[in-house]
C-alpha cells in the first residue's frame, strides 16, 4: 500500500531524528584538574538561568577548565554569582539568587559548606559582596544587612542592618565601609555605612553621591567609591574618602568609571558609554595614582583592545598583570590579560558575565 | 449535537464550489483543507477531545510547524510560534474576530477550555477565504477557534452539557454550557468555566548540566483560580444573514512560579487578570453578487503583577505591585463582490483604538499612557475554478500614536502583499500543489516601546517574509483506509528587523537587531480505518523540520539555531471510536534545542511525552479518564521551567 509506505517512512524519519539528536555528545568537562598557580574567574551567569560558574585557568599549563565548581562538586554553583574571595585556605563565593555563601577548599576546589542566607521571614537575603578582616568574612546582603561569618566555625555569627541594598564592602582603617546603593528603591541611597568590626555595629554613615556601588581601599587607608548616579543627569562619579578621622569625601573629576580596582599605588578604572544601538563605545582604561592623587595614565589600554563590554577588572598582585573580563551578557565571556604596561598578553574563554578574578599562588 | 458552529461556518467561494461538485460524500472540512492555497490544519470537536488536551495550546502542540513554549503547570504561560517566526507574529482569532494584547502582544490561550470549543485551526500566512476583516490578514499566521453553538432543531430547542473535570495538581474544573434556540431565528448560549488548582507537582531537579545528579523538588506558587463566562447570541434573519453577539468575562488569580532556581524555593510572584470583551457581528450573504459584514468589539483588560522581594526595602511589605489597564475598541466592515462566477473581490476597512495605563508602587515604571489608533485597509482578489485557485491581496496599515508622558512611537504606514495559488495536478484526484508568498510585519507592543528603561520608542516593525511550496492530497477511500489527508510543505522564511532585548548595564534595552532565516518542512498525515458497525480507528501525525538560523551580521551567534526551536518535532495520535467507547494514545516529541548560545550548557534535551485516554459513553453520560505523560518523562520546554511528570485527569459530563 502506497499510503502505508508513506506513513511508515514518516515514522522512521521521526524516530531516526529522535535517535540522532539524543546521542549528540555533550562536551565534557576536563576531568578533575589540579589547582596550582592559576586564577579563578567567577562568572555571574545570566540572571535566573542557574548558570553561575567558576572558570579555572592554570597559569603554568595554560589550560582552562570552564566550570571547575561542577567538575569538582558534580553540581552547579547556582544562580547569579556576585563575588568571590580567597581567605586563608578557603574560597568564599556569594551567590545572590540562590541566596547562599558557597565555601570551597582553595586546594581541592571541593565544597566545604554552603550557607543558605535567609532573613527572619525565611526570604532570601541575597548576598552581594565579600570582605575579610581579622578572621571573619563579611557579606553584604541586598535586603539591607551585613552578615559576619566566622571562618573557623564557618557559621554566620551576627547580622546587622545597614542602608538600602548594600553592594560593595571593604576593610580599611580597622573598620568596614559599606556602599548602600538603594538600587531597588524608589529613591537610591547615597550613604556609606562605617562599621566597627570588633563590636560589629554601625558607627556612622558618610554621605556620598547617589547610588554608591563599588568600594575599594588603598594601602594608606583611603577609601574609593564609585557612585552610579541616576543614569540620567547624575553620572558615574569617583570619590575618595580621606583616611583621616574626618573621613572627608572629595570627588575625583575627569572620569566616569563603571568599575575599578587597586593594586599598590595604582587605581585602575574603566569607563564606556552606550551608543544608540546599545553598543559600548568610547571605552577607556585609566590609572589613577593614589599617592600623587592624579590621573597618571589615560588610555593605558587601547580603546579597541576589548570588543564587547568590559565587565570586571582585577590585578594579579604577583605579576601585576591586569585581568579584564568582557561580556555581551548572553554568550560565554572572555578574560583578557594585559601586562602592567597595558600590552595584550593572552585571553581565555570564561562563562557568561565574568565578574571577578582571584589569584592562587603555589 | 454540538459539533456545528455557525460562527466557524463562513461559506466562501470555495464552499460555493464545493456544493457544485458531483463527488459523493465529500466532507466540507476536508475539502476546505485540500483546496486552501495557504496551508490549513484543523481539528474538529471529536478530534480535539481525543488529543489529551485541556486547553487550546495543548491542541496547538499537535499542529505541524508549531513551537509551543510551555512554561509548565496549569496556569503557566503557553505561547505559540509558527514556523520559527516567534510567538508575537501569531494572530489569534476567536469566532471570526481577532483578539489582542497590546501590552505584551500575547493572548493568553490558556483561558479557553476545550469544553467550549467547536473547532481549532491553524493557518500559515492567513486564511484562504478572503471575506474577512483586514485584521485577519495582518499577522504571519493565525490560530482560529470557534465556540460551540448548536444549529436550530425544531424538536429540541434547549441543549447543553455539564462537565466536571478533576485531576492531578489539585485540578477542579467544572464547565456548564447551555444553549437555547428560543425561536427558529434566535438562539442564545451561556458558557461558564471555572478552574481551581493548587498547581503543585514534584519534579526531578538537575543539579548539574549532564543530568547525572538529580534531586526531587516540588513546584510551588503555581496555583490558579479562574472563572470564564461567556454569553453568545445569534439572530438568524435568513440562513445567510445573521447577527451575533458575544459578551465575555474572564477572571484569574495565579502564582507565577518563575524559573526553578538551584538551592532556592522562594517564589512569590502573582498575577491577577480581569478581562471583559463584547463583540457584535452582522453578516449578509443574501445576494450572490454582493456580500458584506460589519463587526464591532470593545475590550478591557486589567492585569496586576505583584512580587515580594526583601530587597524592596522602601515599599510596604516589600511588595511591588504593578497594574496595567488596557482598552481596545475595534470596528470593521468587509464587502465582497462576485463580478464573475469564478472571481471574487473583497475589501475591508478596520479601525482599532488601543490605550494602556501603567501604575506601579515601585517607581520602576513611568506611565507613558500610550494611545495607538490603527487603520487597516485590505483589498483581496480571488479566482477559483475546480482546478485552480489564485488569490492576492494588499493590506495597508497606518498607525497614529500619542502618549501623555515622554515621546510617542513614530507613525507607521505600510503596505503588505500576499500571493497564493493552488493547482489540481490530476483531474480525477484531489492532489494539489500550493504555494504562497506573504510579506507582513508586527508592530512593537506597548511594553517594547514604553516599558520603563527597557522600552525604545523608535522601534521599527518586525518584518517577516514567507515562501511556501507544498503538496496536499485527499482521498476518500483506498482499500482499508478512508478519509486520507496528506500534506507536505517546504518553506523559507525570513525575519528581519527582529525586535530583540539587548542586555546591558545599568539596564537592558530593546532594538531592531538582526534577522532570522528559517528553512523548514511540515508533513501531516491523517487517515481512518473503518471497522464494522461504524466503528473506526483514526490515525494522525505530523512532523516538522526547522533549520532556524540567526543571520545577524556581526553577531556572535551568527549561523546558530535560534533559541527554543527544535530541528525535529512532531506528534502522533491513534484513537479507536465506537458507539460506547473511545480510547487512544497521543505522542508529542521534540528534538534537541538550545535556550541561547548553541553550547552544551544551554542544551535542552529531546523529549517524548506519551498519553492515553479512555472515554465511556452511556446515553447522555460520558466519562473520560486520561493519563498524561505516561512514562513520567522529566523534561523542560523552557529552561528551568520543569514540566509535570505523569498526571491524571477524570472528566464526567452529562448532556442536557
Amino acid at each position: 500500500m502506497k499510503t502505508k509506505k508513506i506513513f511508515f517512512s514518516f515514522l522512521v524519519t521521526a524516530a531516526s531524528a529522535m535517535f540522532l539528536t539524543s546521542c549528540d555528545p555533550t562536551s565534557g568537562e576536563q576531568a578533575n584538574p589540579l589547582i596550582s598557580t592559576g586564577v579563578f574567574v567567577l562568572n555571574q551567569g545570566s540572571y535566573k538561568n542557574n548558570n553561575a560558574s567558576l572558570t579555572y585557568y592554570d597559569l603554568i599549563a595554560s589550560t582552562v577548565t570552564t566550570d571547575i565548581f561542577t567538575a569538582k562538586n558534580n553540581r552547579g554553583l547556582g544562580d547569579t554569582g556576585q563575588d568571590i574571595l580567597k581567605y586563608g585556605s578557603k574560597i568564599y563565593i556569594a551567590v545572590s539568587q540562590s541566596s547562599l555563601i558557597e565555601i570551597i577548599d582553595a586546594v581541592t576546589g571541593v565544597s566545604t559548606k554552603s550557607i543558605p542566607m535567609l532573613n527572619a521571614s525565611n526570604q532570601p537575603s541575597q548576598p552581594r559582596s565579600l570582605a575579610s578582616y581579622n578572621g571573619k568574612v563579611y557579606v553584604t546582603l541586598f535586603d539591607g544587612h551585613v552578615a559576619q561569618l566566622d571562618t573557623t566555625t564557618l557559621t554566620i555569627q551576627k547580622t546587622i542592618a545597614v542602608g538600602s541594598n548594600p553592594e560593595g564592602i571593604v576593610a580599611a582603617n580597622n573598620k568596614l565601609y559599606v556602599a548602600n546603593s538603594g538600587g531597588m528603591g524608589l529613591v537610591s541611597d547615597s550613604t556609606i555605612s562605617v562599621i566597627d568590626p570588633s563590636s560589629f555595629s554601625v558607627l556612622r554613615t558618610i554621605k556620598v553621591v547617589i547610588n554608591p556601588v563599588v568600594i575599594k581601599a588603598d594601602s594608606y587607608g583611603n577609601v574609593y567609591v564609585i557612585s552610579n548616579g541616576n543614569y540620567a543627569n547624575i553620572p558615574y562619579t569617583l570619590q575618595r574618602i580621606q583616611a583621616a578621622t574626618t573621613e572627608q569625601v572629595s570627588i575625583i573629576a575627569g572620569t566616569k568609571p563603571l568599575n575599578m580596582n587597586i593594586d599598590g599605588d595604582n587605581l585602575y578604572l574603566y569607563s564606556y558609554d552606550l551608543d544608540a544601538n546599545w553598543n559600548p563605545t568610547n571605552k577607556s582604561y585609566t590609572i589613577y595614582n593614589v599617592k600623587t592623587n592624579t590621573l597618571s595614565k589615560a588610555n593605558f589600554i587601547a580603546s579597541t583592545a576589548i570588543t564587547n563590554t568590559p565587565f570586571s577588572i582585577d590585578i594579579n598582585p604577583a605579576t601585576k598583570d591586569i585581568y579584564i573580563g568582557e561580556t555581551d551578557y548572553s554568550n560565554t565571556g572572555k578574560m583578557n590579560v594585559f601586562g602592567a604596561d597595558g600590552t595584550f598578553k593572552f585571553s581565555f574563554q570564561t562563562g557568561v558575565n565574568p565578574c571577578k578574578t582571584i589569584f592562587i599562588t603555589k | 449535537m454540538m459539533s456545528a458552529s455557525v460562527f466557524s461556518e463562513v461559506p466562501d467561494i470555495d464552499s460555493l464550489h464545493i456544493h457544485h461538485l458531483d463527488e459523493v460524500n465529500v466532507n466540507g472540512q476536508a475539502l476546505k483543507i485540500v483546496r486552501s492555497s495557504l496551508p490549513l490544519q484543523l481539528f474538529n470537536e471529536t478530534e480535539i477531545n481525543n488529543l489529551n488536551a485541556s486547553t487550546i495550546t495543548d491542541v496547538a502542540k499537535h499542529f505541524a510547524g508549531v513551537t509551543v513554549k510551555d512554561y509548565g503547570g496549569i496556569g503557566g504561560l503557553k505561547t505559540v510560534s509558527l514556523r520559527g517566526l516567534g510567538a508575537l507574529q501569531t494572530g489569534v482569532s476567536y469566532d471570526g474576530l481577532m483578539m489582542s494584547d497590546i501590552q505584551t502582544g500575547q493572548v493568553d490561550l490558556g483561558q479557553f477550555s476545550i469544553e467550549n470549543i467547536a473547532e481549532i485551526s491553524l493557518s500559515n500566512g492567513q486564511l484562504s477565504d478572503i471575506f474577512q476583516p483586514s485584521r485577519m490578514f495582518a499577522s504571519s499566521g493565525l490560530i482560529s477557534f470557534s465556540s460551540k453553538m448548536p444549529e436550530y432543531k425544531p424538536e429540541h430547542s434547549f441543549s447543553g452539557e455539564v462537565v466536571a473535570k478533576v485531576g492531578s495538581l489539585g485540578l477542579i474544573n467544572p464547565t456548564i454550557n447551555l444553549f437555547d434556540n428560543i425561536s427558529k431565528k434566535w438562539g442564545i448560549g451561556l458558557i461558564t468555566n471555572g478552574l481551581s488548582a493548587n498547581g503543585e507537582y514534584k519534579f526531578a531537579e538537575s543539579l548539574n548540566n549532564s543530568g547525572t545528579n538529580q534531586t526531587e523538588k516540588t513546584r510551588i506558587n503555581s496555583d490558579i483560580k479562574s472563572l470564564r463566562t461567556e454569553l453568545n447570541s445569534i439572530y438568524r434573519i435568513t440562513s445567510v444573514e445573521f447577527i451575533t453577539l458575544k459578551a465575555n468575562q474572564y477572571y484569574s488569580e495565579r502564582g507565577l512560579p518563575g524559573p526553578d532556581i538551584l538551592y532556592s524555593t522562594f517564589s512569590t510572584d502573582r498575577m491577577l487578570d480581569k478581562d471583559y470583551f463584547a463583540q457584535l457581528h452582522y453578516e449578509n450573504k443574501n445576494s450572490n453578487l454582493f456580500q458584506y459584514q460589519i463587526s464591532g468589539k470593545a475590550n478591557s483588560a486589567f492585569m496586576e503583577f505583584s512580587e515580594v522581594n526583601p530587597a524592596y526595602q522602601d515599599i510596604s511589605d516589600n511588595k511591588r505591585i504593578d497594574n496595567y489597564l488596557q482598552h481596545e475598541y475595534y470596528l470593521t466592515s468587509t464587502v465582497q463582490f462576485h463580478p464573475a462566477s469564478n472571481l471574487s473581490v473583497s475589501t475591508s476597512v478596520d479601525w482599532i483604538y488601543n490605550h494602556l495605563e501603567t501604575h506601579s508602587n515601585s517607581g520602576l515604571s513611568v506611565d507613558a499612557s500610550p494611545i495607538r489608533n490603527t487603520v487597516l485597509a485590505n483589498l483581496a482578489v480571488k479566482y477559483v475554478t475546480d482546478q485552480l485557485t489564485i488569490a492576492a491581496n494588499a493590506l495597508y496599515t497606518g498607525t497614529r500614536e500619542t502618549t501623555q508622558n515622554g515621546n510617542a512611537a513614530p507613525n507607521r504606514d505600510k503596505i503588505s502583499p500576499t500571493l497564493s495559488f493552488s493547482y489540481k495536478l490530476l483531474s480525477e484526484k484531489e492532489l494539489r500543489i500550493r504555494s504562497f508568498y506573504k510579506n507582513i510585519f508586527r508592530l512593537p507592543t506597548f511594553s517594547e516601546l514604553y516599558f520603563h528603561d527597557l522600552g525604545y520608542v523608535n522601534l521599527l516593525p518586525e518584518i517577516t517574509n514567507q515562501f511556501n511550496l507544498g503538496l496536499v492530497y485527499r482521498e476518500p477511500y483506498i482499500s482499508l483506509f478512508s478519509d486520507i489527508e496528506i500534506s507536505l510543505d517546504g518553506y523559507y522564511n525570513l525575519v528581519s528587523d527582529k525586535i530583540t532585548i539587548l542586555y546591558g548595564m545599568p539596564y537592558s534595552s530593546i532594538r531592531n537587531i538582526g534577522s532570522v532565516e528559517i528553512k523548514g518542512c511540515d508533513a501531516t498525515l491523517k487517515f481512518d480505518i473503518p471497522l464494522r458497525n461504524n466503528n473506526k480507528l483514526k490515525f494522525s501525525g505530523n512532523y516538522t523540520f526547522q533549520l532556524a538560523q540567526n543571520k545577524t551580521i556581526g553577531s556572535a551567534n551568527l549561523g546558530e539555531q535560534i533559541p527554543y526551536t527544535p530541528f525535529n518535532s512532531g506528534s502522533g495520535s491513534i484513537s479507536y471510536l465506537c458507539k460506547k467507547f473511545e480510547g487512544g494514545y497521543n505522542l508529542l516529541f521534540a528534538g534537541k534545542r538550545w535556550n541561547g548560545q548553541n553550547i552544551s550548557n544551554n542544551l535542552l534535551k529531546p523529549y517524548i511525552e506519551h498519553s492515553l485516554f479512555a472515554k465511556f459513553k452511556f446515553n447522555k453520560f460520558k466519562l473520560t479518564s486520561e493519563i498524561i505523560n505516561l512514562f513520567d518523562s522529566q523534561y523542560e520546554i523552557i529552561k528551568n521551567y520543569p514540566m509535570q511528570g505523569r498526571n491524571y485527569r477524570l472528566t464526567a459530563s452529562i448532556s442536557l
